[in-house]
């Protein structure tokens, strides 16, 4: 198949996706208990609303109408690019998104970086010492990484970073210095399972013929590890790479709300907390198209990555 | 990542860290180290030193945004105190006069009031009957009003003196005016993007989702503020705002959990305080559910429910003690109801005699609770309470949306609840939730007998503020004693920690009327 074939056949699978998934949020937001209209009018008072004026927005909202109408209505506007309008805030999804996008794309990329830089250089230092106490205790950090949860890493950040050594601030969004202790929060857990991956990937490299044949020829294990091992085991990094910065771009919430980091996760948790319908239509959209670039970003890049895989290329004893 | 705001130009600059950099030298160079390690950061700069007047609140998330409380900016939820209604809630929940001097009663349905004279907004412009008759129509317009009060529903007589009539019979209405969704507004302004209005302070800058500024009222008709400034930061996650206290980053935090609370008191250099009683703990009772929740439909049943949970108890082991708590027989803050509140005794604990209700019959109950105010410790006491006499109780654990929906559907047999008081009128809650005339969907599941509506009306028409909260504690003690339509758990304080250097900090019982006018920061 071309290459241009090849990307037709993406993009049309990327919008049955999308049609997919926003039929799928839509039925089963619908199915889901609770009214939006109730819960905006019980912000009033915190008082529970008189019918009548559930009712009346429920009319204004268009609540009363059946979910396929509902539904219809919303996929003719959105295919023009209107995504309608938040019920909780009256203004539009797409606005809100595009509002709250930059701060979650800003914290995923610098977590993302946090964990590579802690990642490549530790599960390349474990590979090289195997089976020494670094090795075991990296391997050690790495399940603990893994298995604490986020938030808790995070709490441990501020007491540390803010209120022990006053070195950063405890929450908020107003510069660089805000940016660190979520971003190294979200990045440690990443750094865990890129280094157990990488570490095992390495390995597995480091029993290949090619790198017998370097050994021979007087290249040091270093060498052979960092320039040709190193590379070869970088595949499935990146696959899990681009997995995780999808994760992070759709689950920071947890982060972004202890951390106060006005992005796409908490104004997303609050969303589905009101039954937010466009809203939580919009979110979904928007996570279903990042996984599809991410998707088609990963397969672009394993042909630069690894000759062995470029169409069209012959694979050894073919 | 700075999110758009509503400055007035000339205003105060925002000092957005307040503790400043103390690092030694060689400890800066340890914390760079650090930094470059983790490869994302440096050394950062010194911050400015903080001013000395400003005071830093951490507040919980900023619902302003929402769309609507877009139209109450800096009066609901958060009362930034830059607003203020015509008449204001006392601390033992009385109405006192606030932006009207005087007010009557005429007729059945009219209030004429008086505005002090010679009072100005924040920006100079006179405080006048048109602003007021323009303040109630927004409310009505904004869906705020809950009063039944409209732009028509004001007759101008001159410039301070006016008459309100509710479009529906309301006797209550001054009791509700207090709440500060009906504080005065100035007309020449969008309320929603810079509300003008009179108060101790007045709005400087708002930034979504981040900070409310306000600064001194230099025009206000009391006593000026003690603060020249008031930063109301927005931080959600209530152990992120104990930590900022703890930082130094903020002088002050609202909304402290109990298990917060121990740790902040045996934290040097900070202090937390507590309010009186300005909600109450309440377990609303399905008593005219269809199946399978009718069985609270038995009276019996019902009194055994009540007998079984040990208040005392669940206030001194479960909600911390009498800082937090206290042993209420109400449904409402007691102090709503004056000396009438012994009126109301509530059902006493009595396990023997729960037992014999029963009468040996094994009985399972479903019960739900509001996620946003109800902790899992209160829920599982009261589970625990009621084994102990033979009923099963099945807890689910529902969010915010799906507990409303189960409620207003009436599927539950139990239901815990802790509604606040923020007005003066003693049969707000008995109206909106056990009254079988109640416009909300749930009450037709929790509603009483006639004779407590009667009761309810005569408190709803009575005359007098005396007569209003006698014949409510009548209705709660028909309620509570003798139908066991609803059984008050416990009175619930609103907790507060701040820095020893904050003094004159008074809690109020309601939160939304919380004066920080007279706090000042020590040296």
């Amino acid at each position: 198949m071309t290459g241009l074939g090849w990307l037709v056949r993406r993009l049309l699978g990327a919008v049955i996706v999308w049609m997919l998934v926003s039929f799928l949020s839509f039925s089963l937001g619908s199915l889901a208990p609770g009214d939006p209209a109730y819960m905006i009018l019980l912000r009033r008072t915190s008082d529970p609303p008189a019918e009548s004026e559930v009712q009346q927005l429920r009319r204004e909202l268009m609540l009363d109408r059946p979910v396929m109408v509902r539904y219809g209505r919303w996929l003719s506007a959105a295919v023009r690019g209107d995504f309608g309008n938040s019920y909780r805030t009256g203004q539009p999804v797409f606005r809100e998104l595009r509002e709250r996008f930059p701060a979650t794309l800003v914290l995923a990329i610098t977590a993302l970086l946090v964990g590579l830089v802690l990642a490549i250089p530790i599960a390349v230092a474990a590979v090289a010492v195997r089976d020494t106490p670094f090795d075991h205790g990296a391997r050690l950090l790495a399940i603990a990484g893994v298995s604490v949860p986020g938030y808790l890493i995070g709490y441990l950040l501020i007491l540390l970073f803010a209120v022990t050594v006053h070195l950063l601030p405890t929450s908020g969004a107003d510069g660089w210095r805000h940016l660190i202790l979520p971003a190294v929060t979200l990045g440690l857990g990443g750094a865990a399972s890129m280094t157990r991956l990488l570490r095992a990937s390495l390995l597995d490299e480091m029993g290949a013929p090619y790198v017998r044949s370097g050994r021979a020829k007087g290249l040091s294990a270093l060498a052979v590890l960092t320039r040709h091992a190193l590379r070869n085991a970088l595949n499935p990094l990146v696959t899990l790479s681009a997995l995780r910065f999808g994760r992070l771009l759709g689950e920071t919430v947890i982060v972004e709300t202890v951390f106060g980091w006005p992005g796409v996760g908490q104004w997303m948790m609050l969303s589905i907390y009101d039954r937010d319908y466009p809203a939580i239509q919009g979110f979904v959209l928007y996570i279903a198209t990042i996984f599809v670039i991410i998707s088609l970003a990963v397969d672009l890049s394993y042909p630069l990555l690894d000759p062995r895989v470029r169409p069209g290329a012959r694979t050894a004893g073919a | 990542m700075q999110m758009p705001s509503n400055t007035i130009p000339g205003n105060v600059m925002l000092d957005a860290g307040r503790k400043g950099w103390r690092l030694r030298p060689n400890s800066c160079a340890r914390s760079c180290l650090l930094v470059l390690t983790l490869s994302v950061g440096g050394c950062a700069r010194p911050d400015a030193v903080p001013a000395r007047h400003t005071l830093v609140v951490a507040y919980g998330a900023d619902e302003y945004p929402l769309s609507i409380n877009r139209a109450r900016l800096g009066r609901y939820p958060l009362n930034a105190g830059i607003c203020e209604p015509l008449v204001r809630l006392t601390q033992t929940f009385g109405v006192a006069p606030a932006l009207a001097s005087r007010w009557e009663r005429h007729g059945d349905n009219t209030v004429r009031f008086v505005l002090r004279s010679g009072i100005t907004f924040s920006n100079g412009s006179p405080v006048d009957a048109r602003a007021v008759a323009f303040s109630l129509g927004y409310a009505a317009r904004t869906r705020a009003d809950y009063s039944f009060v409209s732009d028509s529903a004001v007759r101008i007589m001159d410039d301070t003196t006016f008459e309100v009539t509710p479009t529906h019979l309301n006797r209550r209405l001054i009791d509700q005016l207090v709440h500060p969704i009906y504080s005065v507004l100035d007309r020449a302004n969008d309320p929603a993007v810079m509300p003008v209005c009179t108060g101790p302070f007045r709005l400087a800058e708002y930034v979504a989702h981040n900070h409310l500024t306000v600064v001194r009222n230099t025009r206000y008709r009391g006593e000026p503020s003690l603060l020249d400034t008031v930063i109301f930061r927005f931080i959600q996650d209530e152990t992120t705002r104990m930590l900022a206290l703890r930082a130094g980053e903020v002088d002050a935090i609202f909304d402290v959990s109990r298990s917060n609370a121990k740790a902040l008191r045996e934290t040097p250099g900070l202090r937390v305080v507590t309010a009186p009683p300005g909600a109450v703990l309440v377990m609303y009772l399905n008593i005219n559910g269809d199946a399978p929740y009718h069985q609270l439909r038995d009276s019996i049943l019902r009194r055994a429910v009540a007998m079984s949970i040990d208040r005392r108890t669940l206030v001194d082991n479960v909600l911390g003690g009498n800082e937090y708590a206290s042993h209420v027989a109400t449904v409402n803050p007691p102090g709503v109801l004056r000396a009438y509140a012994s009126r109301v005794h509530g059902v006493s604990y009595d396990v023997q005699r729960a037992t014999q209700l029963l009468n040996g019959q094994p009985r399972t109950l479903r019960l739900i609770a509001n996620p946003n105010s109800v902790d899992r410790a209160t829920v599982e006491f009261v589970q625990a309470q009621l084994a102990s006499v033979g009923i099963h109780t099945v807890v689910e654990q529902l969010d915010a949306a799906a507990y409303e929906s189960r409620l207003n559907a009436g599927a539950f047999d139990l239901d815990i609840e802790q509604p606040s008081q923020n007005d003066a009128n003693p049969s707000f809650l008995l109206a909106i939730r056990w009254y079988s005339k109640s416009s909300t969907r749930s009450a037709r599941f929790t509603h009483a007998s006639l004779l407590f509506d009667t009761l309810v009306e005569r408190a709803l028409a009575a005359d007098t503020d005396d007569d209003a909260r006698r014949a409510a504690a009548d209705a709660m003690h028909q309620l509570v004693d003798v139908e066991v339509a609803a059984i008050p758990l416990a009175g619930i304080s609103r907790t507060y920690a701040m820095t020893d250097r904050v003094r004159g900090f008074v809690a109020h019982p309601s939160r939304l009327n919380q004066d920080w006018s007279r706090v000042w920061l020590a040296r």
